[in-house]
């Protein structure tokens, strides 16, 4: 929020200028989220229309309104809606905590660490990003009923404690490389050990790219669909990605209806999430007064 | 049994944990008299399902699990569990599948159970026929529905035309398709969808012809002669603007609610009697069904009735008897009955069926008298198709019918390639 | 990347001294490297590598899903490339999309990222409203919301029809229908954006006033500072995005309902797969397909990674 601040440049011409600038630009921003989000509030209007209304209007003004969809959606299914919510937080949040925790361990010692086969590990590790996931559905789903977990969460969750995310080292990787090397040289120097280094220097300097892997994190994990799909079978277990797709059965009766109004509930936390933690994704460095 | 063991015990051993699960990790798949039971479906099914389970354990004890799934999930999660020796108890299962999962031994025949657990005395003959696969019986059908067209009486009503009936043929579609054309209502109705692409709707009208699909011993039932007739009529139909263009057909991806009925492109299109009720609830005109249309005055037995989808039994053999059990209660049982309606379609016990009539809803009363009184448009069933009878339909006859109606390809040049990629498909499954 | 010569270094020093000195050597060079990579090295032996192996193997087998696998020998891997034209289908969709989306959508979402970098006020709302149609991801209601848009009576169509234009059925249109998807990937380009804002962040603020002091334009600025230093995260999202777009599933899924419909237009190499491997139970031939997708993604990236040299810009 500074960079105002900074790049004024005295002038009255320049001051006017700058103005008009941010004129256009709010103009080009509010003209731009409305055509981002005209799906969106279409979706939205379409949960307080009648069912039989969903599939021939387009417009976003239904014809009666009703917001009995909700109450619908939310208490239509076996279990409550809000179970899916619970289960979904869970999940997302142990998720977080174990991606964050592990990917960054093994970022930092792909992006400082000297060590014979760093490339080799590196590559291999890029490569578990390239394979579809539905070649190795099957034996991985035997993995893990033999393992003793299948209908409960840990296939979801302990592959984030052990790194299986590579998207996420990568990611971490590339930003642990853009910070600058005489941070670490000089605790090397003063005796640090690796570990103090990365908890103390690194870790805190890399506050953005720490909130995006969180931000990440949660929405993909509060998305995901085909884990749950295949490790849930009983409904207390659900996402809520899963109670969703519960209300549509192509072949037969199904609840769009509810199905529109719980999407559009889903959609509210990830928000919130967002708004939140992108505050730290905004300040990270700027409040860590780093500069070169 | 052996086979099974020894595919997983090949699965288990490239994992790097196996070990670990080997050394006596608790299995999840213990068995310990519960039934596993599985079926894809929606809200409303689930809800008939459950209540019948309950009413199963509270009468007999047990413990019986559910899941449902919709149908584009079901079979990836069902394969997965199959695949890794976890299959349910009771699955529900699809005429086009079944012949897949008996053929691989992934469900079990279930003809040691008739007479036994499993009381099948005045049940359906033709529906028994049909959850046979190589002569055993791997399904017990859970009600028999029949192809038909679904059609917007709203619409009819509109454009000032009778809506189709019971004699309807080809040539009267045409004549309905040109009154639609001239009247122009909603932006430009068509009278039907364009079901060149349609399997079943080519089946009906093969049939009619006294032809079929495919033969009993898994070939081609016609030729490239009946193909490009079939192409051609679709041609000059689309011509005409009887049917729909090809866009809007395209826009159908196969869910309900993408049909050319619901989307308000057409009048009618080729459904199922069971589904009348489903679609009725997403569209806000009065629907009603009535059989295919025929090939001329007086040709008939294209139709057959066909079991909607089965209860077959997977998983451990010990529990194939509950499984069995359970399912005969499910077919038999009048209480149970009463709590499925006719969601899957028409009863195949005759008492359960008379039983039920007097209650049902005024669509399902449609549905119910359509299958009981297809009269003359009733043919003999049809073999099981071929396994590979899936993929000609789904990524052949989609495929092309939409080349002819894009104009990518001509009718005969279509029909040609149908028959021999068809033909080459057969051979390799 | 000094590890090559460090490594010479010690195997020639190594054989000098004692034994017990050697592993105190190779501890103290090594050790700390594969204690911070434990958990990964962990996860990945014992939960990644094995499916992994197993599909390798299955690709050399007929594997049905439901019986007993034989080895058939490169028998999969030789129909790909002899007689299966809906692999050249595939393919050909697949190309195309990713030649198309990933550009669009990266340049799209440094854009927009460059503009909510500014000073400008309610920031934080823009940049959750812009993020908003990435957090639907692959739900069902895209089937939806898509058709409205896009068929041939679609908001699209309607609004072109303001200026006389008689559009066609974009989505189920052989010839546009690909394009209604590159739309959709390029419409979710929050990921990417965010990524971008947080390289954006890394920049020092007092390298821009310098430039400014100097009297750098902020085209020139843009090239001379923002670009080279971002230039780690450009290699990062590129190479995700490309790796994600060859993958692309659930859109052309839930979108064409499984199908890749009209006439194949929409069939991904993925949703081809999928129907190859759990619609046919073709098991063995799905694993062969992926790969022989992995291989080209390999090849993509190591040669993104040879280039990177020349145009990535890292501090060390």
């Amino acid at each position: 929020m500074t960079t105002e601040a900074l790049t004024v440049v005295g002038s009255r011409g320049s001051r006017t200028r700058r103005r008009i600038f941010t004129v256009v630009a709010h103009v080009l921003l509010v003209g731009a989220s409305i055509l981002m989000l005209y799906p969106l509030l279409w979706m939205l209007a379409s949960t307080f229309r009648p069912e039989n209304e969903i599939f021939t209007s387009s417009s976003l003004w239904p014809s009666s309104w009703s917001i009995d969809a909700y109450f619908r959606g939310w208490s239509g299914l076996r279990v409550s809606f809000g179970t899916f919510f619970l289960n979904s937080f869970v999940i997302a949040i142990l998720s977080i905590a174990g991606n964050v925790f592990a990917c960054s361990l093994a970022a930092y010692a792909f992006a400082r660490l000297q060590f014979r086969g760093r490339n080799f590990w590196f590559a291999l590790m890029l490569m578990t990003l390239m394979l579809p996931y539905h070649v190795t559905l099957i034996p991985q789903y035997v993995l893990f009923l033999n393992l003793g977990w299948v209908n409960s969460f840990l296939p979801l969750v302990v592959p984030k404690f052990l790194a299986a995310d590579a998207f996420f080292i990568f990611l971490m990787v590339q930003f642990f490389r853009g910070l600058p090397k005489e941070l670490d040289e000089a605790a090397m120097m003063d005796g640090c050990s690796p570990w103090r280094i990365y908890w103390k220097i690194i870790m805190p300097l890399s506050l953005p790219v720490l909130a995006t892997a969180a931000i990440f994190t949660f929405i993909w994990t509060w998305d995901d669909f085909l884990g749950p799909l295949i490790y849930l079978s009983e409904m207390r277990q659900y996402t809520v990605q899963l109670g969703l797709r519960t209300f549509v059965d192509s072949t037969g009766q199904s609840d769009f209806g509810g199905m529109l109004a719980m999407s559009v509930l889903t959609l509210v936390p990830v928000f919130l999430f967002f708004l939140f933690f992108q505050r730290l994704l905004i300040e990270g460095i700027a409040t860590t007064g780093m500069k070169r | 049994m052996t086979l099974r063991f020894d595919r997983r015990q090949f699965l288990m051993g490239s994992s790097a944990l196996a070990a670990a699960g080997a050394m006596g990790l608790r299995p999840a798949f213990g068995q310990d008299g519960r039934l596993r039971l599985i079926f894809w479906g929606g809200q409303d099914r689930a809800d008939r399902t459950y209540k019948v389970a309950d009413l199963y354990t509270e009468q007999n004890g047990g413990d019986i699990e559910g899941e449902f799934l919709a149908w584009n999930d079901y079979w990836t999660k069902l394969a997965t569990q199959v695949a890794g020796g976890n299959a349910p108890n009771i699955i529900q299962m699809d005429y086009r599948y079944i012949v897949e999962y008996a053929t691989r031994s992934a469900i079990r025949p279930l003809d040691q159970f008739v007479g036994g657990p499993l009381q099948l005395t005045d049940f359906d003959e033709d529906q028994l026929e049909g959850g046979k696969v190589g002569g055993q019986l791997f399904g017990i059908s859970l009600g028999a529905n029949s192809v038909a067209v679904l059609v917007n009486n709203t619409a009819f009503e509109e454009v000032g035309v009778e809506p189709p009936n019971r004699d309807s043929t080809y040539d009267d579609y045409m004549a309905m398709g040109e009154a639609f054309n001239s009247a122009n209502i909603r932006g430009g109705m068509k009278a039907i969808s364009d079901a060149s692409g349609t399997e079943p709707m080519l089946d009906n009208w093969l049939r009619q012809h006294g032809l079929a699909l495919y033969t009993a011993d898994g070939k081609l039932g016609f030729g490239e002669e009946e193909a490009v007739e079939w192409f051609r009529m679709w041609a000059s139909l689309r011509e005409a603007g009887v049917c729909v263009d090809a866009e809007s057909q395209a826009l159908d991806t196969g869910a309900m609610e993408s049909t050319m009925v619901i989307l308000g492109k057409s009048a009618t299109m080729p459904s199922n009697s069971n589904q009348l009720v489903a679609y009725q609830a997403i569209s806000q005109d009065d629907l009603t069904i009535v059989n295919y249309p025929r090939i001329a005055a007086g040709a008939g037995g294209g139709h057959y009735r066909k079991p909607s989808m089965f209860f077959s039994v997977g998983g451990s053999e010990a529990n194939a008897q509950a499984a069995a059990e359970f399912i005969s209660f499910f077919v038999n049982n009048p209480d149970a009955a009463q709590i499925l309606g006719v969601e899957r379609g028409i009863p195949c016990s005759a008492a359960v069926r008379e039983a039920l009539a007097p209650t049902l809803d005024e669509k399902s009363q449609i549905a119910l008298n359509f299958v009981a009184n297809l009269g003359d448009l009733l043919g003999p069933l049809p073999p099981p198709p071929p396994p590979a009878a899936g993929e000609i339909d789904s990524s052949l006859l989609r495929t092309i019918s939409q080349e002819i109606a894009f104009g990518a390809r001509s009718p005969e040049d279509g029909a040609r390639a149908f028959v021999t990629d068809a033909t080459a498909i057969l051979e390799r499954a | 990347m000094t590890a090559r010569s460090m490594e010479t270094g010690v195997s020639a020093t190594g054989r000098a001294v004692a034994k017990t000195g050697v592993w105190a050597r190779i501890w103290q060079q090594d050790g700390p490297g594969y204690l911070f990579l434990l958990p990964w090295l962990i996860g990945f032996f014992g939960l990644t590598v094995g499916p992994m192996i197993t599909s390798l193997y299955l690709s050399f087998t007929n594997f049905d899903l439901l019986t007993t696998p034989d080895w058939v020998g490169a028998a999969n891997y030789t129909r790909m490339f002899t007689n299966d034209p809906k692999f050249a289908a595939a393919m050909r969709v697949t190309f195309f999309f990713v030649i198309f989306s990933v550009p669009l959508k990266l340049a799209f979402a440094l854009a927009v990222a460059m503009l909510l970098n500014r000073g400008l006020k309610g920031l934080p709302l823009y940049r959750a409203v812009f993020y908003l149609p990435s957090l639907l991801g692959g739900s069902v209601a895209i089937a939806i919301l898509w058709r409205q848009l896009f068929a041939g009576d679609g908001l699209v169509n309607q609004f072109l029809a303001n200026f006389g234009i008689i559009g066609p059925s974009w989505i189920s249109n052989p010839n546009y229908s690909l394009w209604t998807l590159i739309i959709l990937s390029v419409w979710q380009f929050g990921s990417p954006m965010i990524i971008f804002l947080a390289g954006l962040r890394q920049i020092p603020q007092d390298m821009y006033e310098a430039a400014s002091l100097d009297g750098a334009s902020k085209w020139r600025q843009f090239w001379k500072i923002t670009l080279p230093l971002l230039t780690p995260v450009v290699f990062f999202n590129a190479i995700v995005q490309t790796i994600d777009a060859f993958k692309s599933f659930t859109p052309a899924f839930v979108i064409s309902g499984g199908t890749g419909q009209p006439i194949n237009s929409t069939l991904f190499y993925t949703l081809y797969l999928y129907q190859e491997a759990f619609g046919f139970f073709r098991m063995g031939y799905a694993s062969a397909l992926a790969w022989f997708l992995l291989l080209m993604i390999a090849a993509f990236t190591a040669f993104s990674f040879l280039t990177s040299k020349y145009w990535v810009h890292y501090d060390d």
